[in-house]
């Protein structure tokens, strides 16, 4: 890899018809970071998920993924939606070796690997369950399983605890850091919540809409490991007031 | 002919009785000066053998009987016999067969005058095809004998075969209630049809083919010479309405006789009566001076029924197994409502 | 509190009480269909003797149980010949019904093209189908087959068209993000998503199939073999009446095991709708390997 950037954008515009949905971005992501990126409704977040993802093909720019122009083509990484879209048909393990059975079909190790993460992420027990047994939280784990497991470098996470209550929420978060540190992936995270994009993040990038485009890009100060306390950490404070006044202006 | 007998399921799958009651308690509430009657046909669609019906409304024979007739269409041809035995029809139009089965399952059903006098049904093949009582056996063994499944043809065929000294698995008799005997033998799926003459001719007539079937009469090849249609009704009915019944065959007698003389003036009434009933006029017309002749005794006579034609009737049915008992021609019919009588 | 302790305790639990619930299930499931069908046939019966109904207007139930079993050596090989009919007929409509479904889902142009037709042919009386098909196909069994192939296919088709049309577009956007072929995701994601609709589909199919071979067989003549149509026709013109609601019966109860059948096989293929765990595969044994196995 000639640079430390697993992601690189370069003039990357998307328009709907006569609506700018995202206006012409370059972005550079280092390689092993948790990045987060809020917005409001509108402002584009998921039009630049779906063109990174390869989706959608911008109108202009290029998109780079270790090195690789990958503009307008799937399959480079790992991408989680709000909804866990698991495959009520299939079994947990199954769900888990889903990007597998999409592409090349299931092998005992895939098999193996899904066991092997199931187990250490706490749904070792459920392998063979079906999803609707599941409560929510425990379905958004075998969702960023199943991310996880396809060893792209490069995860999107777009609101993925956003349908989670509270309390699930922040027992997730935790959770994800924890998986995020052993698995060492570069995590780009899409959230409304501030204090989750601070809580989680290296980096957050704050985003406006109409058009949509990257407003403020903030370096996180935070020292890791991260526990609940950092919530009250004068530095958190600061980067919440700083990036909610720029969410919501003067209000 | 038409689509038969589809209605057997839905008779069947129901438990009718009720509502045949309230339709019999509907057709006699009426206190006009008329006499409400309710005439079941034997057949699902009204056809050629309606004639003296149509012409007895039109002509005003039934008004001047003072009755006021409303002619209903049964599911199947086996229902005739059912509407009057429930009172959901007071006279009816059914084969003297039907009698005999209806007579044997309890039905107490009574015949009040023949509708024709002799039995005009036959085996038919395509033009040219050989159909002799001499060779029957050899011309009909191992073929595909078309048959309604109606009680009629069910008679019959046992005393064609018998005579032809073949057994029921030596020929392959198709059994089709929705009537396509002539389409079949033209196209050559079936060899041999059956039917009465006056609709297998007047049909094969009005289809444009060339030629003309090759016949075989049953009555020539063993089957008994008995008289196919009759006019019919309950004992009850019979014996708490017997003016009402004496002045329909009064009418029909009028009727008769008027359509007998001015058949293609009667074809038309019919026509006129029944624009849907899905027949050309021709076929009617031609439909109706065939079945003329055979209404009429050797005697000249119409309607009247004898004991001989009874007897032979149940003592047939009751030699192929179709009834168990053998009764007395008097359970069958009677002639005293009969206006010559 | 611990993330994996609060959602072991929201899982379903594996109950102890499965087997006793479960013959629960079964008794509930069975029991009061079956008890309902004897109280018909008790009203029945009930009405027969309070209105003193002629036997040959319509017959107690035990008669026309009677007439069947005492038929039986007759009935069986033209009940079989129905089934034979029903299953062929079934089996041919279910899959046409499945591959146009999936070719119009497919190609909007067809779909446009071909739905009015199909539309179309369940407006055909299957009575004015039966002279042109015994004319081109003969007295066997195939004319019988394409009446109920003809009923059948058309709620099949037209589930599995919604069934298609309505997978989660999301899914299927993750599908391309993994790279998967439009094969594999037509195999992994649009057929199993559409597999309640197909069996909602063959459902209806199944209620008619009967029905349909029964018409069938009024419609076009069997010959020298007969039918169950005709005998029960044979039946009803002979004024054994209680032939008739045996022959009723006899059709009914094919019906209805076909149909069970039907959602029996739904129930085996999608055992996601019932379970909470999935069942070992018969299939496949999956070598365990250890949790310590680390692949960073």
């Amino acid at each position: 890899m000639s640079s430390n950037d697993l992601l690189q954008l370069r003039g990357v515009a998307k328009s709907f018809g006569a609506t700018l949905a995202l206006e012409p971005t370059s972005l550079d992501i280092q390689d092993g970071s948790f990045v987060a990126i809020v917005g409001p409704s509108g402002c584009g977040k998921s039009t630049l998920f779906n063109v990174i993802a390869g989706l959608l093909k911008p109108d202009s720019g290029e998109v780079q993924v270790a090195d690789h122009v990958v503009t307008g083509t799937a399959g480079h990484v790992g991408y989680m939606l709000q909804k866990d879209l698991l495959m009520p048909w299939r079994t947990v393990e199954e769900n888990i070796t889903m990007a597998a059975r999409l592409t090349r079909g299931v092998n005992d190790d895939d098999r193996a690997e899904a066991r092997r993460v199931a187990e250490q992420y706490g749904l070792g027990e459920f392998l063979r369950h079906y999803p609707h047994a599941l409560s929510g939280g425990m379905r958004q784990r075998v969702a960023f399983m199943r991310t996880l497991v396809t060893r792209h470098p490069l995860l999107l996470l777009d609101e993925p605890f956003g349908a989670l209550d509270a309390q699930t929420r922040l027992e997730m978060q935790q959770w994800l850091l924890e998986v995020w540190k052993e698995a060492q992936r570069t995590v780009l995270f899409i959230t409304h919540d501030v204090d989750e994009s601070i809580f989680l993040s290296d980096r957050v990038l704050v985003m406006s809409p109409r058009p949509g485009r990257i407003i403020a890009d903030f370096v996180n100060p935070l020292a890791r490991p991260r526990n609940l306390d950092v919530l009250t950490d004068p530095h958190f404070v600061e980067l919440k007031s700083q990036i909610l006044h720029l969410l919501h202006g003067g209000r | 002919m038409n689509i038969r007998r589809l209605g057997a399921l839905v008779l069947a799958g129901s438990l009718a009785s009720g509502s045949l009651t309230m339709l019999a308690l509907g057709a006699n509430a009426s206190a006009a000066p008329l006499t409400n009657v309710t005439f079941a046909y034997d057949f699902p669609s009204p056809d050629f053998e309606l004639v003296p019906m149509v012409v007895a409304q039109d002509q005003g024979f039934f008004t001047q009987g003072g009755l006021k007739v409303k002619v209903v269409f049964p599911p199947d041809t086996s229902t005739t016999t059912k509407l009057l035995a429930t009172g959901a029809a007071g006279i009816g139009f059914i084969t003297t067969t039907d009698m005999g089965v209806a007579v044997n399952a309890g039905a107490p059903v009574l015949s009040i005058g023949n509708y024709t006098m002799s039995n005009n049904w036959a085996l038919f093949a395509k033009p040219g095809v050989s159909l002799t009582a001499k060779n029957l056996k050899s011309e009909i063994e191992g073929k595909k004998i078309f048959s309604y499944g109606d009680t009629w043809t069910e008679s019959m065929l046992p005393f064609v075969l018998r005579h032809a000294g073949l057994t029921s698995s030596q020929v392959s008799i198709v059994t089709d209630p929705t009537g396509q005997d002539l389409k079949f033998l033209l196209a050559g799926k079936v060899n041999i049809a059956t039917n009465t003459s006056n609709y297998e001719v007047a049909g094969f007539d009005t289809s444009g083919t060339k030629g003309k079937e090759s016949t075989l009469l049953g009555t020539a090849i063993g089957a008994p010479n008995i008289p196919i249609w009759v006019y019919a009704t309950t004992r009850s009915y019979a014996a708490s309405n017997p003016k009402t019944v004496s002045a329909f065959m009064s009418a029909m007698e009028k009727a008769t006789l008027w359509a007998v003389a001015n058949p293609t003036k009667a074809a038309s009434e019919f026509d006129k009566a029944y624009p849907k009933s899905g027949y050309s006029n021709a076929y009617s017309l031609a439909g109706w001076k065939l079945t003329i002749p055979f209404m009429k005794n050797s005697a000249g006579q119409y309607f009247t029924q004898t004991s001989a034609q009874w007897a032979t009737m149940a003592r047939a049915l009751k030699s192929i197994k179709l009834i168990t008992a053998v009764k007395q021609p008097s359970t069958y019919y009677t002639n005293k409502f009969l206006p010559s009588s | 509190m611990d993330p994996q302790t609060r959602d072991l305790e929201r899982a379903p639990r594996e109950s102890g009480q499965r087997d006793r619930s479960r013959t629960q299930t079964v008794l509930r499931n069975v029991g009061i269909p079956v008890l309902s069908i004897v109280l018909v046939l008790l009203l029945w019966q009930a009405i027969v003797i309070i209105f003193h109904v002629a036997p040959y207007i319509a017959p107690r139930p035990m008669a026309a149980i009677q007439s069947v079993t005492d038929n039986w050596g007759l009935l069986w090989p033209l009940v079989l010949g129905t089934i034979r009919e029903t299953i062929y007929g079934f089996v041919c409509g279910a899959v046409l019904g499945l591959g146009l479904g999936v070719i119009m889902a497919k190609t909007p142009f067809l779909h446009r093209m071909v739905y009015p037709v199909l539309v179309l042919s369940q407006g055909v009386p299957i009575i004015a189908l039966g002279a042109p098909l015994v004319l081109i196909l003969g007295f066997g069994v195939t004319p019988k087959v394409v009446i109920v192939a003809w009923i059948v296919f058309f709620p099949v088709t037209v589930n599995v068209l919604a069934g298609l049309s309505h997978v989660d577009q999301d899914l299927l956007n993750l599908a391309r993000v993994y790279g998967a072929s439009r094969w594999r995701t037509f195999w992994q994601i649009e057929i199993p998503a559409s597999t309640t609709s197909l069996f909602a589909g063959m459902k209806i199919g199944a209620t008619y199939a009967v029905t349909g071979a029964i018409l069938g067989e009024l419609v076009t003549p069997s010959g020298a073999s007969g039918s169950l149509a005709l005998y029960q026709e044979t039946a009803n013109t002979n004024f054994n009446v209680a032939a008739v609601y045996g022959t009723t019966m006899v059709m009914t109860a094919i019906g209805i095991s076909w149909f069970l059948l039907i959602v029996g096989s739904e129930v085996l293929a999608t055992p996601w709708q019932r379970r909470t765990v999935a069942r070992r595969s018969m299939f496949r044994r999956r070598r365990d390997v250890p949790p310590t196995l680390r692949v960073h």
